[in-house]
């Protein structure tokens, strides 16, 4: 094109073909590479490519130069070429002035997250929804930032090529463990956490005492017990979110050194700040409990183990660990424990049990009344969740994964961000009758028998927030500091 | 060149087909191309379409072997895809603007490429063979709106039927025996009768009706014919104006083989071949004759003659030619198909079949329209009040829906709902389909929006009901019994729960 003279056909042919073979090879030419390169190793070694073909739900992490840092499945290094491949697309898409989202082929989801220098992808058949699996790759970013903070960008602007592998060795099990939980806590897709149900007092004397300490220079003072939270307490102004409690949770559940002994690691809560490392004392005060303590202080050390120590104390002498034992063998909320009045309790299913249909003697005694079998009900303002316990005829982890798919959905559904949120969403399919219902205070998600009546599962839905409200004291924590973000 | 990328800048639409059985070698690249829009895009940025879309289509293959690509969606563009035939990709590329009016189910942008596909087929048969007998450039003809949210109380495809009474029936039943077993023929004729927009009776398959039903409603029906002459007043959905900013695109294509007026092979016994390859679906190119008949130039002339060539078309049923023979009364619209293998002297055979036509039955064409317009309750004759609905029978290609003028008192906001949630029942339906295609999933959704509108989706053994009900009471009860109301009082209670 350079001013040279060409007659206009020579302009008409030539031209765009030399722009087009290079914009076409871009992408065609390295994607038939990566297949090439598939089908090759396919021909070694068939069955391994075949079962990793066949994984429901791959989850991969990039750079923008293709190179490998994370995959779920398969050894990431050998997944070079299908790394490059993924990055072509990215960008390709990118040059042309776009972002790409998402791909969908038949039941297949290929879902697209960029974050800087940072590609995340997620390929999936679950039939989970796209907002939700975009979501899970936010997750899966931050549980990066979480162990290397946002300033690992900097890297990639002064060497394109950077290999962030490395830097991510043996955190294996913190990205199964929560890839995992994308399939059973809700914590992941509701944004909220969960408390550990404990008597009022029992958690106001956990609260105390993390108080005290928090006023001593700790940032954070979270006592938790496995995935749910005994008691948390922040400096003033200090707001931690629901999201960065579970990165953290699950990055301390799943390093199993923080079980052998003390430690002190630096950890960064990209929602706090994504820039900066926090420096988190981690101990186990009995195998489901474990304490944390957050400073900004790189020396922190000793300060944080006495603190420890002293609440370590408080603990044992008021008796806190035990209740907290107490209420890990005691379990939850249970459906069959729904207080109901009169019209509920004969209100079961089917208006006129005995008649007419199969066994509804034995189908009335499974779950809750009228069909309850679960409920989450989360409160806004807290941005906490209770859920219910697991119970009849919800007795696999098959079926709990189910019915966390199908809640997700719902939620994707009402949460709508073009139009949403909804108000209340009644959806009946062969496996449940959903319900769900969103005010200013709180969201209600519960499950039902398939043949439940709309009616008493109105009423029933009632009773649960009349429940929850009643037992708020004892499910939810209500934190001395203000807790506002 | 500057000029045209400037106006392509512009356009809110692409739209092509590719074989990717062609231009396999490098620097081939282009043969694969058999059509893009809009046809001045460089060169260099069609192939970078299709070598995306092929990219695509490959990389998705590798996880989902049996289920081709069905979309790309980006930020600013998404990216359809209908593999109309094997290794052939119709794609449609649309720009999301700014505008909030740009949200689509992508259901219902597939739905336009297969019914662009499907009349094309009708037409002239399968790109495949056409493609095989010579490679052709396909040349652009109409106008296409965009079914955009405010359309998801529509379902392309399907046909809509005029309820009729017993009596009425029976008398039509004669009727289209008569039409369909001419003296002195050995065959049967199939036929087609439409009163305004509706359909009346019809002989074909379902699919086979509702091709050629939507092309009667497209170029054929009175109010086709009518809003041809005035200028440009014509869209592809009609009384849609309020989707006036959503983007047209000029794509239904047709088939051209470049050497127009060439060769014709007159040898005779077999079907003499078209001088031109016709473009059916080019507006204002069909005429009613003084004699009732309809008449199109678009098939071209009679050799020696000035006359105009019948048109014909293909039955995917019995993958049989048939002349295109239309008579139109008033209100009713007759088209009556002529197996072309049943007439050895074409033209002159057509002729004699029109004036049998006009002897045996005109009389009773009469009769039935005038019984028909005395019995037609007007434009709004399906409202229901209260509601605002579609109903949809898949099986049969079939659906009744809530008069257009009604659906655009829809709040925005209650039409998004829906569009959403019609969105979510499509991938739940596709689900069960590949899941099991015996089994007819029954599901049921309710949904009150934020603006307190109620948005409702029913799937019933095989039939759906979509519906959107504003100034509703807050119950859920209440929506409930709406639906119950309208399923037994206008689906024989498909929808109801016992």
């Amino acid at each position: 094109m350079n001013g040279v003279a060409k007659s206009p056909v020579d302009v008409l042919i030539k031209c765009p073909c030399t722009g087009m073979k290079h914009e076409y090879l871009s992408v065609a030419t390295r994607l038939k590479a990566a297949l090439m390169h598939f089908s090759f190793a396919s021909d070694v070694q068939d069955d391994t490519s075949a079962s990793w073909r066949k994984r429901r739900k791959h989850f991969f992490v990039l750079s923008h130069s293709g190179k490998p840092i994370y995959s779920r499945y398969g050894d990431e290094h050998k997944l070079a070429g299908f790394s490059a491949t993924l990055q072509a697309i990215i960008s390709f898409v990118e040059n042309g002035g776009d972002r790409i989202k998402f791909v969908r082929a038949g039941r297949h989801q290929v879902v697209f997250l960029v974050k800087g220098p940072i590609y995340l992808v997620c390929i999936s058949c679950t039939e989970e929804p796209y907002e939700a699996l975009r979501g899970q790759l936010e997750l899966l970013y931050g549980q990066i930032l979480v162990i290397l903070t946002k300033s690992i960008d900097r890297c990639f602007v002064k060497n394109p090529k950077f290999d962030m592998a490395p830097l991510l060795g043996g955190t294996d099990a913190v990205f199964s463990s929560l890839i995992h939980s994308f399939s059973w806590n809700p914590a992941t897709f509701l944004h909220a956490y969960t408390c550990l149900p404990l008597a009022y007092s029992t958690r106001q004397a956990a609260g105390a005492i993390l108080q005290d300490v928090a006023d001593s220079g700790v940032l954070f003072a979270i006592l938790m017990c496995r995935h749910k939270v005994v008691s948390l307490v922040g400096a003033q102004k200090a707001s931690l979110h629901p999201d960065d409690m579970l990165l953290l949770s699950n990055f301390i559940l799943s390093t199993e050194s923080f079980r052998t002994s003390e430690a002190f690691s630096p950890i960064c809560l990209p929602h706090y700040n994504s820039m900066a490392f926090l420096y988190a004392y981690v101990h186990y005060l009995d195998v489901d409990t474990y304490l944390a303590l957050l400073s900004t202080n790189s020396e922190g050390f000793y300060h944080l183990k006495e603190c420890r120590i002293q609440i370590e104390s408080v603990l044992v002498k008021s008796n806190v660990l035990c209740e907290v034992q107490k209420s890990i063998l005691d379990g939850g909320l249970h459906v069959e424990d729904l207080p109901v009045d009169s019209s509920l309790r004969s209100g079961l299913p089917y208006p006129h049990p005995g008649q007419g249909r199969a066994a509804p003697s034995s189908m009335s005694e499974i779950g809750g009344p009228a069909g309850l079998w679960h409920f989450i009900y989360r409160s806004i303002n807290l941005d906490q969740y209770v859920s219910s316990e697991f119970s009849s005829p919800l007795n696999s982890s098959g079926l709990h994964k189910r019915l966390y798919r199908a809640y997700q959905k719902l939620y994707v559904s009402m949460h709508d961000r073009q139009i949403g949120p909804h108000k209340t969403q009644f959806r009946r399919d062969e496996n449940y009758v959903l319900l769900c219902w969103i005010t200013q205070d709180f969201e209600l998600y519960a499950a039902f028998d398939p043949l439940a009546d709309k009616a008493l599962a109105i009423k029933t839905c009632n009773r649960v927030c009349q429940w929850v409200r009643d037992l708020e004291n004892e499910i939810f924590l209500f934190g001395g500091s203000p807790f506002s973000w | 060149m500057g000029l045209s990328s400037a106006n392509i800048a512009n356009e809110e639409i692409q739209f092509c087909i590719f074989d990717s059985r062609r231009g396999q070698h490098e620097g081939q690249e282009l043969d694969k191309i058999l059509f893009f829009y809009p046809s001045e895009c460089p060169y260099s940025s069609q192939l970078s379409v299709i070598g995306l879309c092929e990219g695509i289509i490959t990389f998705t293959r590798i996880f989902s072997p049996e289920a081709a690509c069905e979309v790309i969606e980006a930020e600013r563009h998404s990216h359809v895809f209908y593999e109309a035939e094997p290794d052939i990709w119709m794609i449609m590329v649309v720009e999301k603007s700014k505008y909030a009016e740009s949200v689509w189910r992508s259901e219902a942008l597939r739905g336009v490429l297969k019914e662009i596909h499907s009349l094309f087929v009708m037409f002239h048969g399968s790109l495949k063979t056409l493609i095989d007998k010579q490679p052709s450039d396909f040349t652009i003809g109409k106008k296409i709106q965009l079914p955009s949210f405010r359309e998801c109380l529509k379902e392309r495809g399907t046909v809509q039927m005029l309820t009729i009474s017993r009596d009425m029936a029976i008398e039509i039943q004669s009727l289209i025996t008569v039409l369909g077993s001419p003296s002195g023929a050995n065959t049967t004729y199939n036929s087609l009768i439409l009163f305004q927009d509706l359909l009346v009776s019809t002989t074909l398959s379902p699919d086979d009706t509702a091709n050629l039903f939507a092309y009667c409603v497209m170029r054929l029906s009175p109010h086709a014919l009518s809003s041809s002459l005035s200028v440009n007043s014509w869209s592809y959905i009609r009384k849609s104006k309020s989707a006036s900013n959503v983007s047209t695109v000029s794509a239904v294509c047709a088939a051209s083989d470049g050497s127009q007026g060439t060769s014709h092979d007159a040898s005779p016994g077999e079907q003499p071949r078209t001088v031109n390859v016709p473009r059916p679906l080019q507006r204002d190119k069909w005429s009613k004759g003084g004699d009732g008949f309809l008449a199109t130039d678009v098939w071209g002339v009679e050799i020696g003659t000035s006359l105009p060539r019948t048109p014909t078309l293909w039955l995917q049923q019995t993958h049989e030619r048939t002349y295109l023979c239309v008579y139109q009364y008033k209100n009713l619209t007759i088209v009556l198909l002529i197996p072309v293998s049943s007439l050895i002297n074409g033209e002159q055979g057509i002729a004699l079949v029109k004036n049998q036509l006009l002897e045996n039955v005109s009389q009773k064409i009469v009769n039935i329209e005038e019984k028909l317009s005395r019995g037609w309750g007007g434009e709004n004759a399906y409202h229901v009040s209260g509601y605002r609905y579609l109903l949809l029978d898949g099986d049969r290609n079939i659906s009744r829906a809530s008069p257009p003028a009604k659906v655009t008192t829809l709040s925005k906001d209650s039409l998004l709902a829906l569009n959403k949630l019609r969105e979510e029942v499509d991938l739940e339906k596709k689900r069960t389909m590949s899941d099991n295609p015996e089994h007819e999933k029954d599901f049921e959704a309710c949904i009150r929006v934020k603006n307190n509108a109620w948005v409702i989706a029913k799937i019933s053994r095989g039939r759906e009901l979509y519906m959107a009900l504003e100034k509703a009471s807050e119950t859920l009860m209440f929506a409930s019994d709406a639906v119950e109301k309208f399923s037994n009082r206008y689906c024989e209670g498909a929808f109801s729960l016992d």
